[in-house]
Order: structure tokens, then sequence, then C-alpha cells
């Protein structure tokens, strides 16, 4: 069996997964290193959602083209991956928040999000039945903002890579970066192969520091821990995602596939590190947060709580890059919003890699840049 | 996936009705632990989060690919030990 292969992709979650279809492809012989199961990082602990909204051009465009991947993929990869555009309503309970919503929804609209609009509280009301809309003063919705299950989406995109001709290596840990001749020439695994490709890309994700550091660059990602919990299925209730930025909201959606309410919050302070253990602290509190919003939930019963890490970049805003050593990638730094943004960034970092353009494609997504300014829908 | 099952089958994950068939596509397309096998069929996300497929999985893996029960990672066990309503949970 040929050890080499044009392409290495270090990492089995979305944004590997991802680019290494977009790549396999354009005729790329890839191979994706994971060193745990598929979707064992952070994409098979995130809650699914896929939304729109955001603040900086980048982020909208790259999220308009995301909907169309989506909405598109059952044909595309030839597995149902349960898409589903059930929207999403962040919620103002302030005269600043409603002040930023209907600034930011102004600027959604330029970039070409068109339906995202302004509600008011009876409307959101009606659009999210059962919503307790005491004082509230609206929210800024979004009726193609949508939701797609994780593991059906990175393993359709791992079977298409399998039909392409690429390699898909489970349970192999990448320890080092081969370089020789100023530029990457492969990886070193735990388990003892080296494999050898011109072109390495760090799709590592929370680990993407680490992988950084082993081919002596510096990206500035750090995990950071978010606990969810996943009820059992209920009638589908037509609610779109809810947002809830206070410190004590949360989010939540229910998925459209099979009833089951899934849902998490922003923890404050933030618990930074790999862990990925679970608290009574959350199991209790997410439920209340998810009460105060929607109180007719009150029987529907938690089966499984779990968390997994946002990989954060100072600014909020991801990595899409080459960097000082040749041949070496890095498609990072998602910041939570690696699976809604994975199929467009993949197909991105295809293009860019295909052209060996020297600037990258976005350049807020610059590996060296300025990280002080802030993505405001974080 | 419900492609393969027919009359004969066994279902293996009772809560979200998946059958030994199911189990047996997803390790032909390379899941060789049951945290693939889970992700790929949804065995033992359900209900009951794996009480009884944990083990049928485990046996199937093994007599499939010649495993040693021993040397099989069991999937992360996780709060609730058993369904409980979101009132409760938020009330105590």
């Amino acid at each position: 069996m040929s050890k080499s292969a044009d392409v290495i992709i270090i990492g089995g979650g979305i944004v590997g997964a991802a680019t290494g279809y977009y790549l396999a492809q354009a005729g790329y012989k890839v191979r994706l290193i994971e060193k745990g199961y598929l979707c064992a990082g952070s994409t098979g602990r995130c809650i699914g959602g896929i939304r729109q909204q955001f603040t900086s051009e980048g982020s909208i465009k790259l999220m308009l083209e995301s909907v169309r991947h989506f909405s598109n993929m059952k044909e595309e990869l030839g597995i149902d991956v349960h898409w589903y555009p059930g929207g999403y309503l962040f919620l103002a309970h302030s005269p600043e928040k409603k002040e930023a919503f209907l600034a930011n929804i102004a600027v959604q609209q330029s970039f070409g999000l068109k339906d995202v609009r302004w509600v008011d509280a009876y409307e959101a009301g009606q659009v999210a039945p059962g919503l307790n809309i005491d004082g509230l003063l609206g929210g800024s919705y979004c009726p193609s903002d949508g939701q797609a299950y994780p593991f059906a989406v990175v393993n359709g995109y791992a079977e298409k890579i399998k039909s392409l001709g690429g390699r898909i290596n489970t349970f192999t840990e990448v320890t080092a970066i081969l370089q020789g001749g100023g530029r990457v020439q492969g990886v070193k695994t735990a388990e003892g192969p080296e494999y050898h490709a011109a072109i390495v890309i760090n799709a590592a994700g929370p680990w993407a520091k680490e992988i950084g550091m082993m081919a002596g660059i510096s990206v500035p990602v750090e995990p950071e821990r978010h606990e969810a919990l996943i009820t059992e299925g209920v009638e589908y209730l037509n609610i779109p995602m809810l947002v809830d930025y206070r410190t004590d909201g949360g989010y939540f959606q229910q998925f459209r596939h099979n009833g089951q309410f899934i849902g998490c919050y922003s923890p404050v302070p933030s618990v930074p590190g790999h862990s990925t253990d679970s608290t009574h602290e959350f199991l209790h509190e997410m439920p209340k947060r998810m009460l105060k919003l929607v109180p007719a939930l009150a029987p529907v019963k938690v089966i499984r709580q779990w968390s997994g890490s946002y990989e954060n970049t100072p600014d909020g805003n991801p990595i899409l890059d080459r960097s000082p050593l040749e041949g070496f990638y890095v498609i990072a730094g998602m910041c939570g919003h690696g699976f809604m943004l994975g199929p467009a960034i993949g197909r991105m970092a295809a293009d860019f890699i295909k052209k060996g353009a020297k600037e990258p494609p976005i350049a807020e997504f610059a590996l060296e840049r300025d990280y002080s300014s802030q993505e405001a829908m974080k | 996936m419900k492609s393969m099952a027919n009359n004969d089958d066994k279902i293996i994950c009772r809560c979200e009705d998946i059958t030994e068939s199911e189990v047996l596509e997803a390790i032909e397309k390379g899941a060789a632990t049951a945290d693939e096998v889970k992700r790929l069929t949804r065995a033992g996300m359900g209900h009951c989060q794996g009480r009884t497929c944990r083990r049928l999985v485990n046996q199937i893996l093994t007599r499939k690919l010649g495993q040693n029960p021993e040397d099989q990672k069991a999937v992360t066990q996780r709060s609730p030990l058993q369904p409980i309503s979101l009132k409760i949970l938020a009330d105590s």
C-alpha cells in the first residue's frame, strides 16, 4: 500500500472531511488522518445548528454558501443528512440587544441574506409557538437557517473521499510534521508509519495549536468546554432554534427528523482546556433556561448530557490560510461554528489550495492578522 | 440504512429500532468499535442509552472482527442514569 498522497489532512471532523471531499473531487489523492473515530472531536459533539446570521461579510457569505450545500447534500452525498430549514430566532430582551440586532439585520441583508428580519414579541410568539414573550422586545428571525445531523454529514463526505480514491486512517495519531528542503514533507504517526505528501492541512479543531506547534507554526486556537444535553423525541413543535444571549440564556432547537430537543449554553466564566467532562450544574441549569423560554417543555425527558470543545480564536473568526512553512495549511478555529461553516470552508479551502494562491481567500481569516476585533454574533 | 432489514432480522437497539443487518452494514463500511457503530447507526442513542444494545453490538464486533472482548472500549456513559423530565431537573 502506497504511503504517499497529494494531500494529508489532519482531523476527521467536518472541516477535514469537507476539505478532503472537495480536494478529492478536484483530483487530489487525499489521506485523512484522525486520532479517534470520525467526528470524535468537536463536530460529533455539536448540536447541529446552521445559521447565516453573522456580522462579518466573510462569515455571512460562507454561510449563504453552506446552506446551499446542506440543502443539496442528500443528492450530492447520497445520504440523508436531515437538513431542515427550521429557522433561527435570536431573542432581544433589552433595547441595546434590539438595536444591535437591527444593525446586524441591515448588514446581513446587504450581503445577500434576504429573508432575515426583525420580528416583534407578538410575531416571535407566532414563529415560535409556546415561546414565553414576557419581557421580550422581539428578535432577529431568519427562516432559511436550519439544522442537520453531524454524523451523517461527516460520514457522507468520508464515503465520498473513499469512493474518489482517497484513504481514511482513523485511530491514527499524528506525532510529528515531517519537513525537508524548506517545506512540509508529510507526517509521522504514533502507530509508526510515516505518510508523505507535499501538502499537509491542519484541520485538527481544538488540537490545531498542538498540531501547529509540531510544525513550528503558531496557531492561536484555544479549546473551551461547552456542555450540551438532548431529550427524548417528542412531536415536532415547529419552534426555530432559539438563541438567548443573556448571561442566563442558552440556545436549543428540536430536530425535525426525530423530535429530540438539543441545547447548550456558553458558560460564564468560560472553561478553557480539552476536558469533555459534564457537570451536574449544567444538567440542572440548562433545563431551567429552556423552561424559562418554552414552559410547555416541562414534561420532556432529558436522556443524555455531554460536552465538547469550541475551538476559539481571539477574535471569533476562523483561520483559513497557508502558513510560513511551505505546503502546511491551517483551517481551524471555527469558534463553535465548524459544523455550519464546514461545507463552504471545505470548498473554499480546496479552491485556495488548488490555485496555490499566496493570499487567503478571506483577509479576515488570515493566520497572521490583528486578532483584536470581534465577531459580534459569536 | 433500512434497506437491508428483512423479516428474519433481529432488533439490536430497541429504542432506535436498529437491526443486526444495519450493524453489520456499518461494520462493512469500516466501523470497528462500538463508538463507530453508534455514530453510523444510532444504536445506543435512544431512550435507554444503550443499556441492552451495547453488549450486543460488542458481541457482533467480536464475532465479525475477531476482537477480544477485554480489549473492546466501551462507549462513554453519561448522566442521567435514566430519563428525567426537564421540570424535575429544573426544580432540583
